[in-house]
């Protein structure tokens, strides 16, 4: 039962952004601004650095692919950027210390990065024609606020999960 | 040079580059149908977010119960003014509808482009990445008789078209998507019937845009806008909202009508698909290709 516990934590997450999406109140703030809820890749995020770094990845790229297909129907951008995000994270995450402080902010500063990419790379397919000021004001803040409210609350559960989780990785 | 080949990080993110690009490249263009991977992962997914959904809007639908409640007294006193009215209008519609039907008769006219089949479905699940998909997945798929491209309406006006189907899901484009190939023939109704294409949102006021309307027409605010019928999918006559603004367009040919759409395309919980009564002239358009071989 224990081995299912992450995959079903990954699949809950994912089937819960689209539920958010749809009974979130969107038109808090007269509909102005987008929230993007991204649980799943921060629970990628927090996988990869207190559970193992190939985990992370692979998770990224599965749940990536099956984002594209059921959440955007262009396949691709975030079977790509998912571990790029993910690949990213961990590259500054070597270089600084691994405190839980320090976690929470640079996947927050990956989430920015995702964001921001997956607007380029619309932008560069034509699926938007947005300036960028507009896309910071309209999503990017909203969605970062939103998403740091998260990692508040479940920074910590995570954390203690993933590492039980790295310690049976070496137990077998 | 050979090192350059050996740096396996390089050569992974040129192969994944090339990867990328032809997927995009593959999932963009015009499809008439998903692939069947997709299909198995949609309908996959779709059944545990209608197990998810279910239950959760249930327990919403209490709260929101509660919330009604409070009001009640208002709301009463308000409808039971509405179901004077009511009872007149509807003797009037039935008088009219008879009587329509038996000029049709005579005529010998076989339904119009107006007649539609509404078919119930529940929304179970709506696309994150909003803003650049306005996308929303619902409970009815090609195997209850969806097809792309069909309208999508609430009670109050149309909110979107079938972008895809797999057989128990269909996922639906709403009309506030910012996607510049999302148009929707539509028309002004008045003593002229003015015809033009749904095409564009802005985003600020949320407005749809109206295009391809006759500079000399005189368009007035407050003026209902229904779909014309005329796409071939879509049946006409649904609402969609009303003239707010008319400005003329870039280059003074044409003039571009704002409207408020009567929908409200944020809290959707059930929709409408509807299904045209009037079958499309397959006959004509067999016709003309035949012509067209001769030639």
């Amino acid at each position: 039962m224990k081995r299912y516990l992450i995959p079903l934590l990954l699949i809950f997450l994912f089937i819960f952004e689209g539920l958010f999406t749809q009974l979130f109140p969107a038109d808090l703030f007269n509909g102005d601004y987008i929230f993007v809820p991204r649980f799943l890749i921060i629970s990628i995020f927090f996988l990869a650095i207190y559970g193992s770094v190939k985990h992370g990845i692979i998770y990224g790229f599965l749940f990536g692919l099956v984002f594209d297909m059921v959440y955007t129907e262009v396949i691709g951008i975030y079977l790509f950027l998912f571990p790029l995000a993910t690949y990213l994270f961990i590259t500054i995450m070597k270089v600084i210390q691994t405190n839980i402080v320090l976690v929470s902010f640079v996947s927050l500063l990956s989430i920015a990065f995702l964001e921001g990419s997956v607007y380029f790379m619309n932008l560069l397919i034509h699926i938007t024609d947005l300036d960028f000021t507009s896309f910071s004001e309209i999503r990017l803040v909203p969605t970062l606020i939103l998403n740091l409210i998260f990692i508040i609350i479940a920074a910590y559960p995570f954390k203690r999960q993933f590492e039980k989780f790295a310690e049976e990785l070496r137990n077998d | 040079m050979p090192q350059f080949f050996l740096n396996k990080r390089l050569i992974i993110l040129l192969v994944s580059i090339i990867i990328l690009v032809a997927l995009i490249g593959f999932s963009i263009r015009e499809r008439d149908e998903l692939s069947w991977a997709e299909k198995f992962v949609k309908d996959t997914t779709g059944f545990a977010q209608s197990l998810v959904a279910t239950p959760t809007q249930y327990v919403i639908g209490i709260f929101e119960n509660m919330k009604d409640l409070q009001n009640t007294y208002e709301e009463n006193k308000e409808l039971k003014k509405h179901l004077e009215d009511m009872a007149r209008l509807e003797a009037k519609v039935y008088s009219l509808e008879k009587e329509n039907a038996e000029l049709a008769e005579i005529l010998e006219i076989e339904g119009s482009i107006g007649d539609y089949d509404p078919m119930q479905a529940t929304v179970i699940s709506r696309s994150p990445d909003r803003l650049w998909h306005e996308m929303i997945i619902v409970n009815k798929g090609s195997s209850h008789g969806v097809e792309k491209n069909m309208a999508v309406m609430t009670a109050r006006g149309l909110i979107g078209k079938v972008k895809s189907t797999t057989p128990f899901t269909s996922t639906i484009q709403l009309l506030s998507a910012l996607d510049p190939t999302n148009r929707i023939s539509a028309a002004l109704q008045g003593d002229k019937k003015l015809f033009g294409t749904i095409e564009g949102y802005d985003k600020e006021n949320e407005w749809l845009l109206l295009k391809g309307l006759p500079v000399d027409a005189e368009i007035e605010p407050d003026q209902m806008v229904v779909t014309s019928g005329l796409g071939g999918v879509f049946p006409g006559d649904v609402p969609v909202g009303k003239v707010v603004e008319v400005v003329p367009d870039q280059f003074g040919l044409n003039q571009t009508a704002y409207i408020k759409p009567e929908a409200d395309f944020y809290n959707i919980e059930h929709v409408m698909i509807l299904t045209r009564g009037m079958a499309i002239p397959e006959q004509i358009e067999n016709d003309e290709e035949n012509e067209g071989e001769d030639l």
